[in-house]
């Protein structure tokens, strides 16, 4: 079912310059709203010393005095600590579920290699804005971790290559391990295919959005796990557990759009609800359009911030 | 007569017929796997299994079974055992193969009409189930009667046997008798081999194989005494050139095989039916003679000769016969410059001349214009030192296209005219001189090209004495043939076909001034054969031998057979020809595409002509019989039965009774191969069964339901 890998150098596959022809168009974009600066792209989460004020706080034994906004002692009477917003790089990691039904393809890519695909394109593409790059794969439990690093490119890029699906994996015990790893604020960007009840995943993943990292959701599905177009009866065999059923594609298709329907609509609601960005993607469609919607996400948070 | 199976074993194959059934119950609904990344969804939906586990398409198992069936009994090599039959006869029934020898030895005394009551013996014998078969061989086999129990026709082919002009082969009848018995449903078989039993019919290697179970029965017929047999073996026909009259001095070899005292032979030369001179010859026991006649002068084309000795007890050996026709003198032009010396062709013209029966005549002509009155009934060209013109290069192209063949000797003077340079075998360069050393020599010969293959053997001729000073340059065509080459790679001899005849173009001169060929023994014999080769003529055959086969839409075969170039093209035509056989009886040769082949098979004279044509002399062929046939020295009638059946019967020595009985049942089965027609139907089963499958499986879609079955 997984696409054929190429024998070409690790990475270089990921790298489609007419992907990132499109990207770079983007990029383009989005420093004019920022007024040319690359570190200014990304707003970071993190509050620091710039010109640019955030906010006061009243002033705890220990702070720097030098921090102390004298002007409002003079108002006031109390001391109040000045807090600026600061434009440094950010930490940028990608978390990539490596179960086995993410090998499932009904065509030329399967889900695995368009995740890869699209993890190597937002990884180079951060890196080149200056953003430290890391990376984790994980099925049942961490496979590979990759700290964030401005360095760390090219292992990244090998590590994606070298990545296979094929056990069983859950969500919550990785990404657990994963909010422990990841002590510094950053963006996450989560690719799986969500095979979990919807309060499972959210209970997943919505610690590291607690931990304040931003994080962004990329739900990739083939084309015949959200259409069912099989008619033959058959017996379908779970990838990850083996397990066998008979099937009836023209008599049970109305009841698994259904369900996958409800199942995608409340992932889309529940991700929202903890103001976590989703993103749905069809491995039959462009890759290209995934990264204009991460990059409209960015733009997005940047504004919200 | 029952149905019996040699392995009976494989019919326990037929229990497969479970295993689609089997597979149909258990396995039907698994058939197709999806690999799918998770159920999650699919187990959530309520699903009842539906009961599959009746069949539905009793067609498609029944197909199925059927054809399980059909390969089980296949592998268990069925066949219908008749060795029960066997029980209403003495020994069971027989297939009875009678070989009659008909070679031209049978003709000594009475040995054929004893062949013939020998066999209306052995087929009043034959009990009411057995069957026979009747042979006559002697090259070859020709079946008479075919496994027949009517004893009428059996007599009728009886009847029909004659002594035949060819030798002993046993061999093909043989294998003819294999062929029948293998054939056979019967479940013994019986080889009578009625002959003289020559020694020359049996090489002892002849793939002869009879089935199990089979014996051979030899019956002697020939003399008990040694024959004292004289025959003709050759007729050597030398021909002479005396006051401008062709004179042939033929020359007969008597050989003389057996007998005890010296003995007197008269031997006579007969022509055209008429008896011309006799000679009397004294012969000891097992010796041999030449009888030369006196000679005759040859003025009609196909006189048939022939030299015989009086009749003994092997008649056909005594006489030999021959075709002889004038010999053609080949028209040869040479043509010189106008300018050139006089002796110019000295050589040249003293080498064609120089011959015992005047086989060249030779026509010269001094001028570099060439008229078509000059070619007319010429067969070869010789362009001596020319410088041709182009209508005369045309005329000699024509000429050439036509069949005729030039020989151009190039010289201080020649030429050729650009116009017609794809006329001959390469682009003429520059003369070159070989002045270092002793000149040039020839390097390099074609011996296997006609005009230098006579030299080919040790002593044949020597090229290498000749010393060449002075040659063109020749840059030959890629069509061209190379015949020779001097010693530094460049080309002496270059040759060109166009049409059906043929152009040479010699790079040096034949005179003695460019070179000193002209003086070397070899200079004749190779302007002969230079000659020869361009005209195209081939040396005729005298007579054949029995056995022979010519192909009378050949012309060259027929050129060969005695017929000049013209005739021999004229009667090749695809026009109707009609061969009258030395026993009088014709055979009809309609023209087609195709070759016309007319076998040779018996001794005398063979007249080919066109029908409803009486020409005067009509187109003749000799035939002689095979004087291997001649030798009437005997092998043991037993000792070639054990040669022949010592491939059939077991290594171990004579076969137990049961044995014999296996090996019937096994001779049975293997002649009646029902296995192959079993496994045939079982193919064809499958093959329908997966169209059947195929189609209701389309039918079904995706719906849901299996295929039964």
């Amino acid at each position: 079912m997984a696409a054929p890998r190429s024998s070409t150098a690790a990475g270089t596959q990921f790298l489609d310059p007419a992907v990132l022809g499109r990207i770079a168009n983007l990029e383009l974009l989005a420093r004019t709203v920022v007024d040319g600066f690359l570190t200014g792209l990304h707003r970071s989460p993190y509050l620091g010393f710039s010109m640019d004020f955030a906010e006061h706080r009243p002033y705890m034994p220990g702070d720097d005095i030098r921090r102390i906004d004298w002007r409002l002692f003079a108002r006031t009477d109390r001391h109040y600590i000045k807090l600026f917003e600061a434009d440094t790089n950010a930490n940028f990691s990608v978390l990539l579920d490596l179960s086995a039904s993410m090998s499932y393809g009904s065509h030329s890519l399967a889900k695995i290699d368009y995740a890869r695909y699209l993890a190597a394109c937002l990884i180079y593409f951060s890196n080149k804005q200056r953003d430290r790059v890391g990376l984790v794969t994980f099925d049942h439990e961490i496979v590979d971790y990759v700290p964030p690093s401005m360095k760390h490119l090219d292992t990244i890029l090998h590590r994606l290559d070298q990545a296979e699906a094929g056990r069983p994996g859950t969500l919550a015990g990785p990404l657990l391990k994963i909010t422990e790893m990841l002590g510094r604020k950053g963006i996450l960007v989560v690719v799986s295919d969500f095979y979990e009840e919807p309060d499972a995943v959210l209970s997943a993943i919505a610690p590291l959005r607690a931990r304040g990292h931003d994080v962004i959701v990329f739900h990739v599905m083939d084309p015949y796990e959200l259409d069912f177009p099989f008619e033959e009866a058959s017996g379908f065999e779970d990838l990850e557990t083996g397990e066998q059923i008979p099937v009836i594609p023209g008599k049970l298709k109305g009841d698994y759009m259904a369900l996958m329907k409800t199942h995608l609509d409340t992932l889309q609601q529940r991700f929202t609800e903890n103001q976590i960005d989703y993103t749905l993607l069809n491995t039959a469609e462009p890759l290209d359009m995934a990264l204009f919607q991460y990059l409209l996400a960015r733009e997005r948070m940047s504004k919200a911030r | 007569m029952s149905l019996a199976f040699l392995v009976p074993l494989f019919l326990l194959g037929i229990a497969g017929i479970v295993v689609p059934i089997v597979v149909h119950l258990t396995r039907r609904q698994r058939r197709n796997v999806v690999h799918f990344p998770s159920l999650m969804f699919l187990q959530k939906i309520p699903y009842q299994e539906q009961r599959r586990r009746r069949i539905q398409h009793w067609f498609l198992l029944s197909l199925r079974a059927l054809a399980l069936i059909l390969v089980a009994a296949a592998f268990a090599r069925p066949f219908f055992d008749r060795s029960s039959l066997g029980a209403l006869g003495s020994g069971g029934p027989r297939e009875v193969v009678v070989l009659v020898d008909q070679s031209y030895s049978m003709a000594i005394g009475d040995q054929m009409e004893r062949a013939r009551q020998e066999a209306e013996r052995i087929f009043r014998g034959l009990g009411p189930l057995d069957r026979a078969s009747l042979v006559g061989f002697s090259r070859g086999a020709d079946v008479a009667a075919r496994s027949t129990s009517d004893l009428t026709r059996l007599r009728g082919a009886v009847d029909t046997l004659q002594v035949s002009s060819a030798a002993t082969r046993f061999g093909p009848a043989l294998k003819v008798a294999q062929t029948i018995l293998e054939e056979s449903t019967l479940p013994s078989g019986e080889v009578y081999l009625l002959t003289d039993f020559q020694r020359n019919g049996w090489t002892g290697d002849e793939g002869v194989r009879l089935p199990p179970g089979s014996r051979v029965i030899p019956v002697p017929l020939g003399a008990a005494t040694a024959i004292d047999n004289v025959m003709v073996t050759d007729v050597s026909l030398p021909r002479q050139m005396v006051a401008g009259r062709e004179r042939v001095t033929p020359t007969a070899r008597v050989v003389r095989r057996g007998g005890d005292e010296p003995r007197e032979v008269v031997v006579t030369l007969e022509l055209d039916g008429q008896e011309l001179q006799s000679q009397t010859a004294s012969l000891l026991p097992n010796s041999a003679t030449a009888v030369t006649f006196q000679p005759i002068t040859l003025s009609r084309p196909h006189t048939r000769g022939t030299v015989r000795i009086p009749d003994d007890d092997l008649t056909t050996d005594n006489t030999h016969h021959f075709v002889l026709s004038p010999g053609n003198a080949l028209p040869v032009l040479i043509v010189e410059a106008a300018q050139a010396p006089s002796d110019v062709s000295l050589y040249l013209r003293g080498a064609l001349g120089i011959s015992d029966d005047g086989r060249f005549e030779v026509r010269t002509r001094r001028s570099s214009t060439i008229r078509p009155v000059d070619l007319e009934g010429v067969g070869a060209v010789f362009l001596n030192n020319v410088l041709v013109d182009g209508g005369s290069a045309e005329r000699l192209r024509s000429f050439v296209e036509n069949g005729g063949g030039v020989f151009v000797a190039l010289g201080q003077g020649a030429g050729w005219p650009a116009s017609a340079a794809d006329l001959l075998p390469g682009t003429i360069g520059q003369m070159e001189d070989r002045l270092q050393g002793r000149g040039g020599r020839l390097g390099f010969l074609d011996y296997e090209h006609p005009v230098f293959e006579v030299f080919a053997g040790p002593r044949s001729g020597d090229f290498t004495g000749a010393r060449f000073y002075r040659a063109w340059r020749m840059q030959p065509a890629d069509s061209a043939g190379i015949l020779a080459r001097y010693d530094d790679g460049s080309v002496a001899l270059a040759e060109l076909r166009h049409g059906r005849g043929r152009v040479l173009v010699w790079t040096s001169s034949l005179d003695a001034f460019w070179n000193d060929l002209a003086l070397q023994p070899v200079f004749l014999p190779f302007v002969h054969r230079l000659a020869e080769y361009l005209g195209g003529r081939a040396e005729a055959v005298p007579w054949f031998v029995t056995g022979q086969v010519v192909d009378l839409a050949d012309p060259d075969a027929l050129e060969t057979a005695g017929l000049v170039s013209s005739e021999a093209a004229g009667l090749a035509e695809g026009l109707d020809q009609v061969a009258v056989l030395p026993s009088g009886g014709t055979i009809s040769l309609p023209a087609g595409e195709g070759p016309r082949y007319l076998p040779l098979d018996e001794h005398g004279f063979y007249t080919v002509r066109r029908p409803g044509t009486d020409p005067d002399r009509p187109f003749v062929m000799a035939v002689n019989a095979d004087l291997e046939e001649s030798d009437l020295g005997r092998i043991d009638p037993e000792e070639l039965v054990l040669q022949i059946e010592a491939s059939a019967a077991p290594s171990d020595g004579t076969p137990a009774l049961g044995d014999a009985m296996e090996l019937r049942r096994e001779d049975q089965e293997r002649r009646q191969s029902f296995w192959r027609w079993l496994l045939v139907v079982a193919l064809g089963l499958f093959v329908l069964e997966t169209v059947v499958s195929n189609w209701l499986s389309r039918k079904r879609g995706g719906a849901a339901g299996g295929v039964a079955g």
